[in-house]
């Protein structure tokens, strides 16, 4: 348990250290020097000591917007199995309250956008509420997957000691669409490149840049960091899927996790430095692969597992 | 005079309703009045809560709704149906024979239909009626028709047994009841009249007919399922389906409407669809002799029962207040209305939490009692499989749709600021109105954070469907209760913290306030905020083979060009196919049969006489 809490908390803590390689990544790709590697940690240091300016326009909504929207990521967390040990939490169906708690992050993240009136985050909002739709589609599809594999409804189920590598060695083909499928749902989810660009400080290019555009000092650092610990989430199951391999050694498991960390991370900067972002009506035929990925793994799982 | 009458007996009929849920929910009682006869089970018992609680909140709620209205007599008569609606309500869900039944049902039907016209004067609102007017008695007519069935097989009008029949006429008779309580639940495609009358009716009658009295079809295909005890897959997969299809396109049509509580009403539809869903998976677990299945899925589905009686009563409340102060239910013409309508809003807020089946709020629990049901019987065979994905897959898009749909409305009438000088300045105003809103909001966050009492009483509500399952173990369902108890409190407390923590970090801070950030420019106006048709627009694309568009729009001519507009209207694909394909053949037929109506007496008499010769040959 105490292990558990404590690798929760490592998690987020460096959460803002491996999006800052992202940034890293693209200079690279670019031929420059980029920002220093600790960049996320000096931006969040910087929020936090600034005070806030608020809309006219805003309501209460407004200032829980952030709030609700990082707590639902610090939630999710706890469910989550780090480095395949135990989560800090975990029962029957949590996969479900995990789904429908970043939910209400997102609903939370919408309305307060929707309260500044203004149209460029109604706009992102409405993008917003959009991809999503498809996104859950897909995570639920996967989650089929996982069900028919290990009949469990919880993520220590699927990621937490052997379970991986079972999964592996009972539907080894399948589950490298599911890799792949999921991937494309944490692209989407975390509003990376091709489905949003968090670099374009051109509002009519984004989605959860531009939601976000009137929030500024410590509210602003909770935001920044609700989605830096959203990424690792999601980042933290691929690096577990990639990576399952367990040890008697010490400190194996953790070292196996931080390398399929940087492997996730690294083709997340890749996949933005080589790709442009798509056209928006372009965006949810790549976010149907991934659903279409991971309903053909389900079908073929049909004749695989009995 | 007439007023305060009328409310006396609002408030008298609310009292006495009061007292009824604890009485209901001891089990047995009789009250033999010639052939009628009634009889209170865990099923109706859950019903009757759920009537009594919606119903006394509505009444509450009319005190002030209705206080400025002119006419006396037109709200006298608007609380003598009010009244006569809720007691046959709650004779339809306790009456165990064919008679009663059916009485209840057409006094349920007729007293709404009045209730639907009570503002008679706006043409708009009595064709509304009238289209309620034709489904419900085409309903009544399916309903007869299994009725009839039932009495042919077993000469006696007792609802209770039916086990020795054909199975082909089980199956007939389920898939007419099915029709004709689908009508009344507004299963899609018979949900016609559903968004005409909703919006027709004033709002503490939509909250009761949405909340409560379309759950009474729910309740019919219930009661007929548990009395044919007859257990085929088959049942599960018609309702399963029919509840995918409602639930997807309600939820679709809902988001392109402009009209509140129109599109309140098309989330009707997309609610019945998930409780359809819940029984369907039921359905199929108690056909696979899958208990665990059985009892998550129909639990599932009756608590969304009285979830969705909760939260939707809430949002047409909500909604009443709204048209009350401002005058209009058009999405599009409001805005800002949060910063003078507090309590509505935090309590609309929390309702559009709930029915997104967003945790910690009741919508969640039920939904999530229908997940666990659904991957249960993942396992069980192939088409079982294939209809758990196709339920699963659609619950998640429903979820995914409608927290686009409720951050649209939240977001366009709620935030932002005021698109029209009918929504500049507006209070909320009305006790009356805003303690059940208050009540109901109260009822989706208990019910989401310690859902344990009411999954039991589910839980007997789904005992009396007679499933013969001896006593359902409890055991297991007390720790999902338990799990989705602990999880609700466990994201409270990080909220708590995280709170904690900025407000921390705001101590000694100077905020300020200024303009909405413009991007660099520096003339915004109210009306140039993203709109709630913009914002459904892409979605409404994807959708559009189910829900096409049609928009009228004049191009913009000439150097000085003249005022243009914009106009979009979301066809429902029922809609326009039921006027193609039914009404108009239906009126050509007639058209065609003129030539019997002649106004000659005699030879009326002579075609009774002639049927009734024709009849004697059949007996």
């Amino acid at each position: 348990m105490i292990q558990s809490i404590l690798l929760w908390l490592a998690a987020i803590l460096a959460a803002p250290f491996f999006s800052g390689l992202i940034l890293k990544i693209k200079a690279f790709f670019g031929g420059k020097k980029g920002p220093p590697i600790l960049i996320n940690y000096y931006t969040l240091i910087k929020l936090f000591k600034k005070g806030s300016v608020y809309s006219n326009s805003t309501t209460l909504i407004f200032k829980l917007g952030p709030i609700i929207s990082l707590a639902a990521s610090l939630t999710v967390l706890m469910f989550l199995p780090i480095a395949g040990h135990n989560p800090v939490f975990s029962f029957n169906g949590d996969v479900i309250f995990v789904l429908y708690i970043l939910g209400l992050g997102r609903f939370f993240t919408i309305a307060a956008a929707m309260d500044t009136a203004s149209p460029f985050e109604g706009m992102g909002a409405a993008r917003e509420a959009y991809f999503p739709i498809i996104c859950e589609a897909a995570m639920f599809m996967i989650l089929i997957f996982f069900y028919r594999i290990t009949g469990e409804l919880q993520l220590s189920a699927y990621f937490a000691g052997s379970n991986t590598q079972s999964m592996w060695s009972s539907a080894g083909a399948p589950l490298l669409f599911i890799v792949i499928s999921f991937f494309i749902i944490l692209l989407t989810e975390n509003s990376r490149v091709p489905v949003d660009d968090p670099a374009t400080h051109l509002e009519l290019t984004m989605i959860h840049e531009v939601m976000v555009l009137d929030h500024s000092g410590p509210d602003f650092a909770l935001i920044e960091l609700g989605s830096f610990c959203k990424l690792i989430f999601y980042s933290s199951i691929i690096s577990r899927m990639i990576l399952p391999f367990e040890s008697a050694i010490f400190g194996f498991p953790i070292v196996m996790y931080i390398s399929g960390l940087l492997i996730v991370y690294v083709a997340v900067g890749v996949t933005e430095s080589v790709t442009a972002r798509y056209k928006m009506d372009k965006v949810p035929q790549f976010v149907l692969t991934s659903f279409a990925l991971a309903f053909f793994a389900t079908i073929i799982t049909l004749e695989f597992v009995k | 005079m007439f007023l305060s009458g009328g409310c006396l007996l609002g408030l008298l009929d609310a009292a006495g309703k009061l007292l009824n849920p604890s009485e209901a929910s001891a089990s047995f009682r009789y009250l033999d009045l010639f052939f009628l006869s009634f009889h209170v089970d865990g099923l109706s018992a859950f019903f009757l809560t759920a009537i009594f609680a919606v119903s006394l909140m509505a009444a509450i709620y009319s005190f002030h709704y209705m206080e400025n209205e002119k006419d006396g007599i037109k709200t006298g008569v608007n609380y003598f149906f009010f009244s006569i609606l809720i007691a046959s309500m709650a004779l339809v869900v306790t009456a165990s024979n064919i008679l009663a039944f059916m009485i209840s049902w057409e006094f349920m039907s007729l007293s709404s239909f009045f209730l639907i016209i009570y503002s008679h004067k706006s043409a708009e609102n009595r064709k509304s009626g009238y289209l309620y007017f034709v489904f419900s008695h085409v309903g009544a007519m399916f309903i007869l028709a299994a009725f009839g069935l039932i009495y042919g097989y077993t000469g006696n009008f007792d609802l209770a047994t039916m086990a020795e029949m054909p199975e082909t006429v089980k199956i007939l008779i389920f898939v007419l009841s099915f029709i004709g309580f689908g009508i009344k639940a507004g299963v899609f495609p018979f949900h016609v009249w559903l968004p005409h009358a909703h919006p027709a009716a004033p709002s503490h009658i939509s909250a009761v007919m949405s909340g409560v009295m379309i759950k009474t079809g729910i309740y019919g295909i219930l009661r007929i399922y548990a009395i044919l005890d007859f257990h085929t897959p088959v049942f599960g997969y018609i309702t399963l389906i029919a509840g995918v299809i409602s639930g997807i396109l309600g939820v679709v049509y809902a988001l392109g409407q402009h009209d509140i509580k129109r599109l309140l009403a098309y989330h009707s539809v997309e609610n019945i669809g998930i409780i359809l869903i819940g029984l369907g998976i039921g359905m199929i677990g108690a056909a696979t002799n899958n208990p665990l299945v059985a009892v998550l899925g129909f639990t599932g589905g009756i608590l969304h029962v009285l979830n969705h009686s909760m939260f939707k009563s809430l949002l047409f409340m909500g909604a009443g207040m709204v048209l009350h102060q401002t005058g209009t239910r058009s999405i599009d013409a409001l805005g800002g209305l949060l910063k003078g309508m507090k309590v509505t809003g935090a309590t609309f807020i929390i309702g559009s939490l709930a029915i997104c089946g967003l945790p910690p709020f009741n919508g969640f629990v039920s939904e999530f009692f229908i997940y666990m049901g659904s991957f249960k019987a993942i396992p069980v065979g192939s088409i079982s499989f294939a209809m758990s994905v196709f339920a699963i897959i659609s619950l998640a898009v429903i979820g995914g749709l409608a927290l686009a749909c409720f951050t649209k409305v939240v977001g366009v009438v709620f935030q932002g600021e005021p698109r029209t000088k009918a929504a500049e300045d507006v209070q909320e105003k009305g006790l009356a109105m805003m303690i059940p809103m208050g009540i109901l909001a109260a009822a989706c966050v208990i019910i989401g954070v310690f859902p344990k009492v009411f999954i039991n009483m589910a839980l007997t509500a789904v005992q009396s469907l007679g499933l013969d399952y001896g006593g359902v173990p409890v055991e297991p369902f007390g720790q999902i209760t338990g799990n989705i108890t602990f999880a609700a409190l466990l994201f409270f407390v990080v909220v708590l913290i995280v709170m904690g923590i900025r407000s921390i970090y705001y101590k000694n801070k100077t905020t300020t306030k200024s303009g909405t950030w413009g991007c660099g420019f520096t003339q915004p106006t109210a009306k140039m905020q993203y709109t709630g048709s913009s914002y459904a627009g892409s979605i409404l694309e994807f959708f559009s083979a189910a829900a096409p568009l049609s928009e009228e729009h004049p191009p913009i001519k000439g150097r000085f060009p003249l005022k243009t507009h914009y106009h979009s209207h979301v066809n429902d694909i029922a809609e326009l196919h039921m006027k193609n394909v039914v009404v108009r053949p239906v009126f050509y037929l007639f058209d065609k049969l003129r030539w019997m109506q002649h106004g000659d007496i005699h030879l009326y008499i002579g075609y009774i006489l002639l049927a009734i010769v024709l009849l004697l040959f059949f007996i």
